[in-house]
């Protein structure tokens, strides 16, 4: 279905007061009664978006400036009077809800439908307070027409004043970074402003008057007392949290973060002494809003769930501090990613502000210029102890020397690939969605920026001798494309995972997608194997001091590392690969397309393919040889059975040495990044992997005992007595999202 | 399937291509019958914006009407467009499909968008593509027994904040080579077409994964 989205339009509006009004009814309706009933008269301009956009006059759903029948009674005003006194629960309850309020608004929802509903927010934020005079709930009230009463004045404002600029910091971090409009996050003020230019100490302030006045109470009762406390505590403490921001990266402290987190449940068990104040919150203040959405209802989400998202954004922000000490790139990657693939993901606001630790201004976590980051890369991937990252710590100047030429070389490599290789970290902080739609772009580019031309440039200049390969040729390292090569293997692989993660793939695809991922990872292990022999030449040649080949053991710990995590995921796609098959041969593996349906495998492959369509390497494989391989063409059920059977128990070996081996590798200082949450994250995941494993050895072994069942019947040719079903990405019974393991159980049948 | 069939009201169903002279009569019924299972309904505009350019591309199935013998009335339509896609191959899009609740599970959405997909066919579609919700599954089924894939996931898609499949189908082979013009946009700007969000008009044009806003 056409997704019907108004705010998705662009929104302009005259603000100028230059603008006269005139009435144009009767020339338009002039013009119209010229037009046939269902002709529409546009212009080029006037594409699917306008009309999605565009707004019925005199329809209440969709003009906001018009009031039916019933409303117009009601007027379009509401009549709460914020002066009002309010009792201490009425208080706590007006708190809790504008908290649910601002959770919704972190989760996505636009503030028309969440705080903007609320009239005591209306009243300090309207009209845009000038300074912080401005913002109390007397506005517009002549002096010493009514007093305020001292628990909405002092306390309510303070909370209310507090929680404004909490929005702000979040709408700052979020819109200086990369998210997606409505996706991530509803970034639209409608004119209004989040108190951006009164500074959060003066706020504070006025929570700390608020506490020190509740505590001066003594007719409130006790625990109503101490449930106002608690609620301006937290709100102080949320206040400097988010006042931290990137400052993380100076002070290394999360203390604030820590105490939110442990008054979070405080919170919970005092909400029952709420005394909710509906009338305080009305929709209808989205008419006076800049905006040419029609009202919308208000968006209603519980204290827990708020609680819960709370609770998660804390927890993720204090975990923040163990991906800040720069342990190199694999070690950061490994991080970032494994913070990112928490599940529900991390709130819009820790990934706006992971995007800004990652790379601010150039500099990674706040410390490393992204130069040094992309020649740590290279140094301990490709070019270990070589001349090319050397060069330019040389302060050679002569034009003609070879040293320079190199730099100048690689200071164009730095501009044109350093953004992208960030880019590869950052990625991870979009949607999850938007991350495979992101790397199936990216990867074009990896591809036309892998430049062979440059690498043989280099190769001139640094003299490097040719390789001679045992049938007579000689070939030489491509140090640089050899780099961007692994990287774009990387991302091949990332589609295909991030695919079975968003459950992208029909049943009838998976043996298909599975062998295609075992082929990316056996073309990525002979291209890191390429990559070895290379710096096993070079060393055996220039016989390397102790210091250099402290640097060589550093990188062949790395290959080994990079090595045995892709065979691991290798083998257990092999073993998917061979246990659809299996199913799929003997006609028991669900399908989604019918007989009848239109278009055939090959236009469907196309299809699938069509990221990888226009890359250079790894070449597409063609259809007919997929189509072989993917069926395992050729092979008999029994060599497929064992295939499935071996590859399962390589499997199990390789993650268990994966998981051995742990996620992160001694830096060239020797040291590991001290990030213990990462390391349990990390480790779950694997151990996921490990149980993916295992409930594929017991399909197989059930799949196996059938197809022998069957020939001893000698109906081979039947499908298997036996029940698939391929749990759903992110139910129980799936281990683990990237392994879509069936569950293969005895049929039914007689 | 046998409650369904037993409320199969009539015999015959009438399939018919939308013409513009009973315009009035057949928008107000199709503006009735989507809507239903929408939160808000589109304007007139969107329907007008389809019906205007390719009326031909729409389809509607049509039953007596108990209430008033001798006439019809109608049970499920789909609206669809033709265009090239970013200046590369021909998409035919289906934008809207709805059936009446009581005549579902009877095959009429199969049939009118087979109709649908035939008559883009006709006029040399390379492909097909439209959005379901994800949690909408029984017309995730139909289209993927039709022979639909799904090509990727669209986050929060919608105005209830639910996600989308984009369905994909080629009718001809080639049509994943067929290049598309260059777009700096990349993946956002580009599908604007097909809905996808839009940045805020402040946003610079640069590429992918950089700064966005202030």
């Amino acid at each position: 279905m056409l997704p019907n989205n108004q705010g998705r339009a662009p929104t302009t509006r005259i603000v100028s007061q230059s603008v006269v009004p005139r009435d144009i009814t009767e020339k338009f309706t002039q013009a119209a009664s010229k037009l046939k009933t269902g002709q529409l008269v546009k212009d080029e301009y006037f594409t699917l978006f306008e009309a999605v956009g565009a707004l019925e006059i005199m329809d209440s759903k969709m003009d906001s400036g018009y009031l039916g029948p019933e409303e117009n009674r009601q007027g379009l005003d509401d009549d709460y009077d914020v002066l009002r006194d309010l009792s201490p629960g009425e208080v706590v309850g007006i708190m809790d809800e504008l908290l649910c309020h601002e959770v919704a608004w972190h989760m996505g929802h636009p503030l028309s439908q969440t705080l903007f509903t609320s009239l005591y927010l209306d009243k300090l934020l309207w009209p845009v307070p000038r300074s912080l005079e401005d913002t109390h709930f007397g506005r517009g009230k002549l002096s010493g027409d009514k007093t305020e009463p001292e628990l909405v004045h002092i306390v309510l404002r303070a909370y209310c004043l507090a929680l404004v600029k909490c929005c702000d910091f979040v709408h700052t971090r979020v819109t200086r970074e990369f998210y997606y409009e409505e996706e991530d996050f509803s970034t639209q003020l409608y004119n209004r402003e989040l108190l951006s230019h009164i500074d959060h100490g003066v706020i504070g302030n006025l929570l700390n008057r608020a506490i020190s006045w509740i505590d001066e109470q003594d007719t409130i009762d006790t625990n109503l007392n101490s449930a106002i406390k608690t609620r301006l505590e937290f709100r102080h403490e949320f206040l400097f949290s988010l006042q931290q921001d990137t400052n993380i990266l100076q002070t290394r402290s999360v203390d604030r973060l820590e105490t939110c987190l442990l008054m979070l449940p405080t919170l919970k068990e005092s909400s029952h002494m709420g005394q909710p104040v509906p009338e305080a919150f009305s929709w209808k203040i989205q008419r006076k809003l800049a905006s040419t959405v029609p009202p919308r209802p208000m968006v209603r989400i519980s204290l827990e769930d708020a609680l819960a998202h709370l609770k998660r954004l804390c927890q993720d922000g204090i975990h923040l501090n163990q991906i800040l000490d720069y342990r190199g790139p694999y070690n950061l990657r490994v991080a970032i990613w494994t913070i990112l693939s928490r599940k529900p993901q991390p709130s819009v606001y820790i990934r706006s502000l992971i995007q800004t630790i990652i790379m601010n201004k150039s500099i990674i976590l706040g410390t490393v210029p992204v130069k040094q980051f992309l020649y740590d890369e290279l140094a301990a991937l490709v070019l270990p102890s070589n001349i090319l990252l050397e060069a330019s710590l040389d302060e050679t100047e002569v034009p003609s020397d070879p040293r320079f030429q190199i730099a100048q070389y690689m200071d164009g490599f730095v501009r044109r690939f350093s953004q992208p290789f960030v880019d590869t970290f950052r990625s991870a902080c979009l949607n999850r969605c938007r991350i495979r739609r992101t790397v199936c772009h990216t990867i074009v580019d990896w591809d036309n920026l892998q430049m062979e031309d440059l690498d043989e440039q280099l190769r001139t200049l640094s003299e490097e001798p040719p390789l001679q390969l045992p049938n007579g040729d000689t070939t030489y390292s491509y140090p640089l494309s050899s780099w961007a090569y692994h990287h774009k293997l990387i991302q091949f692989r990332l589609i295909l995972q991030l695919g079975f993660e968003l459950s992208i793939y029909a049943p009838e695809e998976l043996p298909g997608m599975y062998w295609y991922l075992s082929h990316i990872c056996s073309t990525h292990l002979g291209h890191i194997d390429r990559i070895r022999t290379f710096i096993v030449s070079a060393a055996q040649r220039s016989r390397p001091s102790l210091a250099k080949h402290a640097v060589l053991r550093k990188s062949f710990l790395l290959f080994d590392r990079l090595t045995m995590q892709i065979v691991a995921i290798d083998a257990l796609a092999i073993s998917l690969h061979a246990l659809y098959v299996l199913l799929s041969r003997h006609k028991t593996l669900p399908t989604a397309a019918s007989s009848q349906a239109y278009s055939n495998d090959q236009f469907r492959y196309e299809l699938r393919m069509k990221p990888f369509l226009h890359i250079t390497l790894p070449e597409l494989v063609p259809y007919d040889e997929y189509s072989r391989e993917a069926t395992l063409q050729g092979d008999s059920d029994g060599i497929v059975m064992d295939r499935a059977t071996k590859a399962i128990g390589e499997a199990r070996k390789a993650w268990e040495a994966t998981l051995s081996n742990g996620p992160f590798l001694e830096d060239s200082n020797g040291e590991k990044p001290n990030a213990p949450a990462l390391e349990e994250d990390w480790t779950r995941d694997v151990k996921d992997t490990m149980r993916a494993c295992i409930g594929a050895s017991i399909a197989i072994e059930t799949v196996k005992k059938a197809i022998i069942a069957n020939r001893k019947k000698g109906d081979g040719a039947q499908p298997l007595n036996l029940q698939v079903t391929i749990p759903e990405a992110g139910s129980k019974a799936r281990w683990h999202d990237w392994w879509a393991v069936p569950q293969v159980q005895p049929g039914m049948k007689t | 399937m046998t409650t369904a069939t037993a409320k199969k009201p009539s015999q015959s169903l009438n399939y018919i291509r939308y013409t513009p002279t009973h315009e009035d009569t057949y928008v107000a019924a199709m503006r009735q019958l989507i809507s239903k299972d929408l939160s808000e309904p589109y304007s007139i505009y969107v329907y007008r914006y389809f019906l205007y350019q390719w009326g031909d591309l729409c389809f509607m199935a049509m039953d007596n009407d108990p209430d008033n013998p001798g006439t019809e009335r109608m049970v499920g339509v789909v609206v669809s467009k033709i265009e090239p896609h970013r200046g590369g191959p021909l998409r035919g899009y289906i934008a809207m499909l709805a059936v009446q609740e009581e005549y579902r599970g009877l095959g009429i959405a199969t049939r009118l968008v087979r109709m649908a997909i035939d008559a883009m066919g006709g006029r040399g579609a390379d492909e097909i593509a439209l959005e379901t919700e994800i949690t909408n599954t029984a017309a995730m089924k139909l289209y993927e027994r039709l022979g639909f894939l799904r090509s990727k996931r669209l986050h929060r898609y919608y105005l209830n904040g639910n996600s989308a499949y984009r369905l994909v189908l080629y009718l001809r082979d080639g049509v994943g080579s067929i290049r598309t013009s260059f777009d700096p946009f990349g993946s956002s700007q580009g599908e604007l077409l097909s809905g996808a969000p839009l940045h805020p008009p402040a946003m610079p044009t640069v590429p992918l994964l950089h700064k966005n806003g202030g």
